[in-house]
């Protein structure tokens, strides 16, 4: 028997329990839409105001700068953690990784990144 | 053991790279220190630690001093191939940057960043070109990726190279999570991302039975799409026209060489190193792929009037080309890879002459279509006869650098019995002969009442002669040419082990 049929049996077989599912559904569940139902789902609140709002980009540049930075951090806690075992040479290697965030740091800071106005 | 030795010599090995880096980010605080946009010093530094940088690739040939092939830590592959591909895109950054201080006066306050970005962009390239590694390859795509978006959408004000940026990132960002889907499941099926221990994996007749054999063949599908990207093969390539036409003209000059030279090589590494066992497999797939790239680039550069979308649906053509050395590749003694290698070589040269051709001509007159063009002979008869063999080196005709690359390709095809293939790369090349030579007809024979002569701004006229050599001497003088490439024997070496120090 070709071991290919089995998998065609399977494609169909959950093909065809999926399209029940949800013809079931359809024809034996109460339907009774309203425009509540339609609304975006907000943790059940009351929506307010619209989503499409215009939002300063300052706040994106921020957001941005804030992860590469933040991800620093969060290489910074896992090389602490086996600090002994990499010796200078895993010294020297975040000595690099932090030259050139630094040099990153001193790039945003003269270029204004960081003033709000 | 004595690391500090380790460490000396490592950095000795990958001394471009780390040059390149150091260069990237001294750019980048020199150009905060002066006040001047269009200081000498930022192009000169570039240049600098690009000359540095090349200067340090040629040690590996220096005897006593030989870096014998090798991997650092499994990631970063240091043996022929790594050697070629740090020369080759190292030129042509030298290069893309003397076009790049003629090009950017005026057109942008950004100087200092731009050449800061071109060094990145070309460790970038060379960091994917030696990459061993799938994680490695993966990281130094995307290094390559995002530089390349950022460069295409230098120019703030211009909408179409917005549009250009905006169509690159949605193409690239889709095609590398496609490929990434597939370096997935390579290491689903073999364990490692390691390219050498994958290859070990298929190579071991048991993944037969087990099936895992097969998804191998999956994988090289879904990687296909981001390679493809890079090097715009055809079902992939819409995004290429648009990106060069917006893009910055350096920009779009380096994106047809260098993105190229990168996306090649991670294939040979790739398809011949980890996939070595489905060859037949992937060699099906990628010769319908060529058929498809030269018949569509070809095709549909006949219909173009600008000459930037002409310069990029023939590169589209031309990486066809250049994937049929792939195709016809033969594991045993490597021709088809030589023959790749070459091709790109006498590809740099070519297409960084026209691309400066075409900058010179937008500097002097404003215009990129190619009924511009016309009365060109008059007009700059040293520009015009050199674009003249820029398109015969694009045809393949002697006394040309092109010619050496087809012939080398076209003969791994014949030599591995694609006749097929072969014959519809011939009727290609003879369907591109229209449109390139139809901007000679119309340079040469289509009058122009006012003569106003064409002046070339230093750089420029500097390299397109470099570029002109390049293409004549490739052809007339192959051997240091074909040296650089190497023995084609061990050009891929299977690389296990790390470096012996």
């Amino acid at each position: 028997m070709n071991p290919y049929i089995a998998i065609g049996l399977l494609l169909l077989l959950s093909t065809g329990l999926a399209l029940i599912i949800v013809l079931l559904g359809a024809v034996l569940g109460p339907n009774n839409p309203n425009e509540r139902k339609l609304e975006p789902y907000e943790s059940g609140m009351v929506p307010v105001g619209e989503a499409m709002q215009r939002l300063p980009i300052r706040f994106y540049l921020i957001a941005t700068l804030f992860i590469v930075f933040d991800i620093e951090v969060i290489f910074l806690f896992p090389w602490a953690l086996i600090f002994r075992k990499l010796g200078i040479f895993g010294l020297v290697e975040m000595a690099v990784f932090l030259l050139i965030l630094l040099v990153g740091y001193i790039y945003i800071w003269q270029k204004g990144a960081l003033e709000w106005d | 053991m004595n690391t500090n030795v380790d460490w000396l010599q490592r950095s000795l090995a990958i001394g471009p790279e780390l040059l390149l880096m150091l260069g990237g980010l001294v750019v980048l605080l020199v150009d905060m220190w002066l006040a001047d946009d269009d200081h000498p010093l930022l192009p000169g530094l570039t240049g600098l630690f690009m000359v540095g940088a090349l200067i340090w690739s040629f040690v590996p040939f220096i005897p006593g001093m030989g870096i014998t092939p090798g991997t650092i830590y499994g990631m970063f592959a240091l043996d022929n191939l790594t050697i070629f591909f740090r020369v080759f895109v190292l030129t042509s950054s030298l290069l893309v940057l003397a076009l790049t201080t003629v090009y950017i006066k005026g057109r942008t306050e950004q100087t200092g960043e731009f050449y800061s970005l071109l060094l990145f962009i070309t460790l970038s390239v060379i960091l994917a070109s030696a990459a061993n590694n799938l994680i490695m390859i993966y990281l130094a795509f995307e290094f390559l990726s995002l530089t390349s978006y950022i460069m295409v959408g230098w120019l703030r004000d211009d909408v179409r190279s917005n549009e250009a940026a905006m169509k690159y990132l949605l193409y690239g960002a889709i095609s590398s999570a496609v490929m990434l889907y597939g370096m997935s499941l390579l290491y689903g099926a073999t364990g490692s991302t390691n390219i050498a221990e994958i290859a070990a994996v298929f190579a071991n007749p048991r993944t037969e039975i087990v099936g895992i054999f097969n998804l191998g063949i999956t994988a090289a599908v879904l990687m296909m799409v981001g390679f493809g990207f890079k090097v715009a093969l055809v079902p992939f390539h819409q995004w290429s026209p648009d990106a060069y036409e917006g893009a910055p003209t350096p920009v779009t000059t380096f994106l047809s060489v260098g993105p190229k030279a990168a996306g090649f090589a991670i294939m040979i590494r790739v398809l011949t190193g980890a996939l070595g066992a489905q060859t037949e497999s992937w060699q099906a797939m990628l010769s319908a792929v060529a058929i498809l790239t030269m018949v569509v680039g070809n095709l549909t550069a006949l219909a173009q009037t600008d000459m930037k979308r002409l310069l990029a649906y023939s590169s589209i053509a031309q990486a066809g080309y250049i994937l049929m050395g792939l195709v016809a590749n033969n594991p045993a003694d490597n021709f088809g890879i030589r023959a790749v290698l070459v091709y790109l070589l006498a590809y740099l040269f070519t297409n960084i002459g026209l691309f400066v051709s075409v900058i010179g001509f937008e500097q002097a007159t404003g215009s990129t279509t190619i009924d511009d063009y016309r009365g060109l002979i008059r007009r700059s008869p040293f520009h015009a006869m050199a674009m003249v063999i820029f398109f015969l080196s694009l045809l393949g005709i002697p006394p040309t650098a092109g010619f050496l690359g087809k012939f080398l390709v076209f003969g791994a095809v014949i030599n591995a019995e694609l006749y097929f293939l072969a014959v519809v790369g011939m009727l290609t090349s003879v369907i591109s002969a229209y449109y390139y030579l139809n901007v000679v007809r119309v340079m040469f024979f289509q009058g122009d009442e006012e003569d106003r002569p064409l002046r070339f701004a230093f750089p420029l006229q500097a390299v397109l002669v470099i570029t002109l050599v390049g293409t004549l001497l490739m052809n007339l003088y192959p051997t240091p040419f074909l040296n650089l490439i190497g023995e084609p024997t061990n050009l891929v070496t299977q690389l296990f082990g790390q470096l012996p120090f």
